[in-house]
């Protein structure tokens, strides 16, 4: 049961549109997968490798720029983006490998976040080939929702499998070594370094499809969209810690509360401009009750409703 | 020849200037990263907070900000106090798989503070148009036949004196007194520090009072000669880690030398490289003080200080 | 336990009464960004909605229906710009849509209006493309970004004179293609360009860039700014005393305002490109003017003017429509002929834009402290101020 549980749900999610869900609903939808992809890209170098990145906007950039350029610059279709980021990701990831990954603790966190911020400035001012904050608007493929959600639901579908068969295999238990304690994974005669490469290169293409989505789903970027500090890196660190670190199933969560949730406080009436603070405080609780997220503690969830059931 | 003297030497002078004010944001980060390992990316937010004290005590009581100095880094003192205890402390007391949750916490907490900010005082841009917003002193004024001309802004020279004078009252604290050499001693080894009677909880507490104060006397400085919304703090917040890991964590001479070293890089990037470029400059020196340079530029004090 | 039922009650009773809106009302929402970076001028545009809102309804609404409008913020981001409006087309069935500040969420708003067949009225979003590819369903009552500047240039040819240009913008969208586009201008009215440089939005120090603009002495400096960086500017030039025969803004920051109180002296003689001040001669402009100084205190840009206008130009769509379907709304916009407090206002397809409208924009300058049009001459309020003199003669 429990292990056909990502096929059912896989199910379910495919047949959604058939329901003649609206169009605003299916944009969510679409939304919350998106942020799932790149939940769990973030959680295979986060959650399970214990590397904090705050700079995964650059790999979501660079796969959005891909496609974008791509369309721009060479007349194809924005979708050869999701072949053509591959190579480039990948090179970006193993370039920023080598700088990032011999670091540890708030170094390793602050060296990516620098590292993003690099990439977005750049992307700036090199305007001759991203067009600098005019940005890069293209023809969007079609103006029905559900190819887009399928392209996305397949892309998540394998990014799950991807990480799951990852997670399991031998080299699963290493990143939750280097995780747990690196110099005793090194005693122990893993190769730290080549691992954590590993999690950051497969992390950073996933990402970088995700951007790539988010090119062909938007239509349009600029670098303060795709390569934003607050609103790509920072909101892919909240889908994981708020739904769950090192779980299959916290960054779908995680997706479902920063995007379904947030429009649904947005959207409270008279409310107004308050429902940040609102947003806000929910974050903070829910990050000192339940510190490995929704998922990560559903034990300890379980049992606050259980004892609010018993007191009523 | 001469213009082009004019130019570096004008530069040079932003340069300082504006170092010793990033030195004084660096400052309350380099404490509270150096002694908790806390990220604080709420770091900008409170100087925001700061700021709209200093506006507030001007608009309504013209108070000069410079004056505010007295008012409003003791009241972030309190926030600062408040946050670690209730919410901060708290969060790190729990066992998680990753230790980064604090992280994501103050990123909550700025979102609040954000957002408050802009119901209470609407999104306006707000400055205090202090009388002597744009004088300065003029080479030419005394020297009547300089064959360059070099300005010296009024307020800007003032903050940054004022800069100095804080950083050194604080390096006084550090170093001399039992509290300072107490918040050190948890920098560097907090259980040993624990064995030796050090209350670390306090410490920890009054250390992100301290932090916060000082950004809040750095928004102080920062309000004459800049302005005032409520998004201005997370440039604030990247610029305070920038000068944290290029001093040193903790250190506060590192810090000093870090902001200087940064006001100027920045400054001559803009003028020989573009302005559009600084930026990157700046994370790009961060980035390599980080790979060949960890320990900041403390550590290149301390081996030196080692040789001698 | 019990007083969360008590709250979730309450919750469910707003939800419940804000879903029962009287029958005749025609509800609109209106996505602005009003928090974040960009929530200033969201702001202004909410409060200019407002005030057209009232005298519309106050003078019998669209054919005796009242207008209702409902804002929601979009933080400024484009992907939840975008949830907004497909959340008004789809879930709430409005006909036609309108607002939204920043260039990257109204190309968001404008490609979903235009695939769901939606008219869609743009406000004060100055990018150049978002008119030009060829949607049928997005209107523009603001000139785009390459005319904001074409009174400013008209001014320069007439009276300035300059050989030399010093450009100055904000990396932004907004800042680059005016940059871009007066450099353009500039070349073919035979100046030079002597420098080109942009800078992030909130820079602190702009004093290095400045003292290589004074180093080269450009007859001109034309800064594209938007609000705390012009004052900034303005202050530090004064600082360094960089003389330039004119010291000019492209819109935004410079036409605010909260410039002048914020660079105080240093703002004067300042001439700014700006699509519409108070004094311009058509009907409803100095009322709204008052109006908004009277309820808010503080005076508003061409930003309000912009969506003041625009609700009536909606106003007048709805009134015209023979139904409130969306091709008929379409239809209606695309009859436009009016003169609003903005100007007349009328949806043209040509130069390769379309459903844009097209407009003279008007030349600012801070004369003792306050903005006043200057050009073209048959609008202008005071006489220009020019040649101006040097910062060291100055009090």
């Amino acid at each position: 049961m429990k292990r056909s549980a990502p096929l059912i749900v896989l199910a379910g999610m495919a047949a959604l549109p058939f329901l003649g869900l609206s169009s605003y609903v299916m944009h969510l939808l679409i939304l919350v997968i998106m942020w799932s992809v790149s939940g769990m890209a973030w959680n295979l170098l986060g959650g399970y490798t214990g590397q904090v990145s705050f700079g995964h906007a650059a790999f979501f950039g660079l796969g959005a720029y891909c496609a974008g350029l791509a369309s721009f610059h060479l007349n194809i279709s924005a979708w050869y983006g999701f072949p053509l980021s591959i190579p480039f990701v990948a090179a970006t990831a193993l370039v920023m490998g080598l700088i990032v990954l011999r670091l540890r603790g708030p170094y390793f966190v602050l060296a990516t976040l620098a590292l993003g911020e690099i990439m977005r400035i750049t992307a700036e001012n090199l305007t001759d080939l991203t067009q600098g904050n005019l940005g890069i608007m293209i023809q969007r493929t079609w103006v029905e929702k559900t190819g887009y959600y399928y392209v996305i639901l397949a892309v998540a579908a394998l990014t799950f499998w991807v990480v799951k068969l990852l997670a399991e295999s031998r080299w699963g238990y290493y990143f939750v070594a280097i995780r747990e304690d690196q110099d005793a994974a090194e005693s122990l005669g893993i190769n730290t370094t080549l691992y954590k490469t590993v999690a950051l290169t497969v992390s950073a293409v996933i990402t970088g499809f995700s951007g790539a989505f988010y090119m062909n789903y938007m239509g349009y970027i600029d670098p303060q969209v795709v390569f934003s500090l607050g609103d790509i890196s920072i909101l892919t660190i909240m889908v994981v810690m708020v739904g769950g670190v090192a779980t299959y199933w916290g960054p779908v969560v995680g997706a479902v509360i920063m995007v379904l949730l947030a429009e649904v406080i947005r959207s409270l009436p008279y409310v107004g401009t308050a429902y940040q603070t609102l947003f806000g405080v929910l974050l903070i609780v829910i990050i000192i009750y339940l510190p490995n997220g929704l998922v990560g503690d559903r034990q300890t969830l379980a049992r606050l409703f259980k004892k609010k059931g018993a007191a009523v | 020849m001469w213009v082009q003297l004019e130019v570096f030497l004008q530069t040079l002078i932003s340069g300082v200037l504006l170092g010793g004010l990033y030195a004084l944001i660096g400052l309350g980060m380099t404490l509270i990263l150096g002694v908790m390992k806390i990220i604080n990316l709420t770091h900008g937010q409170l100087m925001m907070v700061a700021m709209y004290v200093a506006y507030w005590l001007f608009t309504l009581f013209h108070i000069d900000p410079y004056v505010s100095l007295l008012i409003a880094p003791p009241l972030l003192f309190l926030l600062g106090m408040f946050l670690q205890k209730t919410l901060i402390n708290p969060v790190l007391r729990v066992e998680s798989i990753l230790p980064h949750n604090q992280v994501i916490l103050t990123v909550g907490i700025g979102m609040v503070l954000q957002n408050m900010a802009t119901i209470f005082f609407t999104s306006d841009y707000k400055s205090t148009p202090v009388d002597y917003a744009t004088d300065a002193w003029y080479l030419s004024d005394y020297w009547k036949d300089a064959p360059f001309e070099l300005s010296l802004s009024y307020p800007w020279t003032v903050s940054f004196l004022l800069a100095v004078g804080i950083t050194t009252a604080l390096w006084f604290f550090l170093a001399k007194t039992d509290t300072g050499k107490s918040i050190r001693a948890t920098a560097q080894d907090r259980d040993a520090a624990a064995l030796m009677g050090v209350n670390v909880g306090l410490m920890r507490v009054i250390t992100f009072g301290l932090g916060s104060a000082l950004v809040a006397a750095a928004g102080c400085l920062f309000i004459p000669i800049y302005y005032l919304f409520p998004a201005l703090g997370s440039q604030f917040t990247l610029i305070a880690f920038v000068i944290t890991i290029l001093g040193g964590l903790g250190s506060t001479m590192g810090a000093i030398l870090g902001g200087l070293i940064l006001g100027i890089f920045e400054s001559m990037t803009a003028t020989y490289v573009g302005m559009g470029w600084a930026p990157v400059g700046r994370f790009a020196i961060f980035v390599a003080a980080l790979v060949f340079l960890p320990g900041g530029v403390a550590s290149l004090l301390k081996r030196k200080a080692v040789t001698k | 336990m019990r007083r969360t039922a008590a709250l979730f009650l309450a919750l469910v009773l707003t939800l419940a009464w804000a879903g029962q809106v009287q029958a005749k009302d025609i509800v609109l929402g209106v996505p602005l960004p009003l928090t974040g970076a960009q929530a200033k001028f969201g702001e202004i545009i909410k409060k200019s909605y407002e005030i057209a809102q009232e005298e519309i309804n106050a003078k019998g609404g669209v054919k005796g229906d009242k207008l209702v409008l409902k804002f929601e913020d979009s933080q400024g981001k484009p992907e939840i710009a975008r949830s907004i409006v497909e959340k008004l087309i789809d879930v709430d069935k409005q006909p036609v849509i309108f607002a939204e500040y920043t260039s990257a969420c109204a190309k968001a708003v404008a490609a979903v209006a235009e695939e769901r067949k939606t008219p869609y009225l743009v406000v004060a979003s100055a990018a150049d493309e978002i008119t030009q590819q060829n949607y049928k369903y997005v209107f523009r009552l603001n000139p785009s970004n390459a005319y904001y500047a074409s009174g400013l240039l008209g001014f320069m040819a007439g009276v300035v004179k300059p050989k030399s240009i010093a450009i100055l913008y904000e990396s932004s969208d907004f800042g680059t293609s005016g940059a871009e586009e007066m450099a353009k201008s500039a070349e073919k009215a035979g100046m030079k360009v002597l420098l080109k440089e942009k800078y992030e939005k909130g820079a602190v120090d702009f004093k290095p860039i400045l003292s290589k603009v004074k180093a080269a002495r450009p007859d001109v400096i034309y800064m594209v700014s938007y609000v705390m960086d012009a004052a900034l500017l303005m202050r530090q030039i004064k600082e360094l005393r960089v003389d330039a025969g004119l010291f000019a803004g492209g819109a935004a920051g410079f036409a605010i305002p909260e410039f002048v109180d914020n660079a105080k002296d240093a703002a004067e003689y300042v001439v700014t490109a700006t699509l519409w001040s108070p004094q311009v001669p058509f009907a409803g402009a100095k009322e709204y003017f008052e109006t908004y100084k009277a309820k808010y205190g503080s005076e508003p840009s061409y930003h309000g003017a912009l969506a003041y206008s625009s609700l009536y130009v909606i106003a007048d769509a709805l009134s015209r429509a023979k139904s409130m379907k969306q091709d008929d709304i379409r239809d209606a916009l695309k009859a436009t002929d009016m003169t609003t407090a903005f100007g007349p206002v009328k949806f043209l397809d040509k130069d390769g834009y379309q459903n844009q409208n097209f407009m003279e924009t008007l030349v600012l300058q801070v004369i003792g402290g306050k903005h006043q049009t200057i050009w073209p001459e048959k609008y202008a309020s005071a006489k220009y101020v020019f040649p101006i003199p040097k910062w060291r003669d100055r009090k």
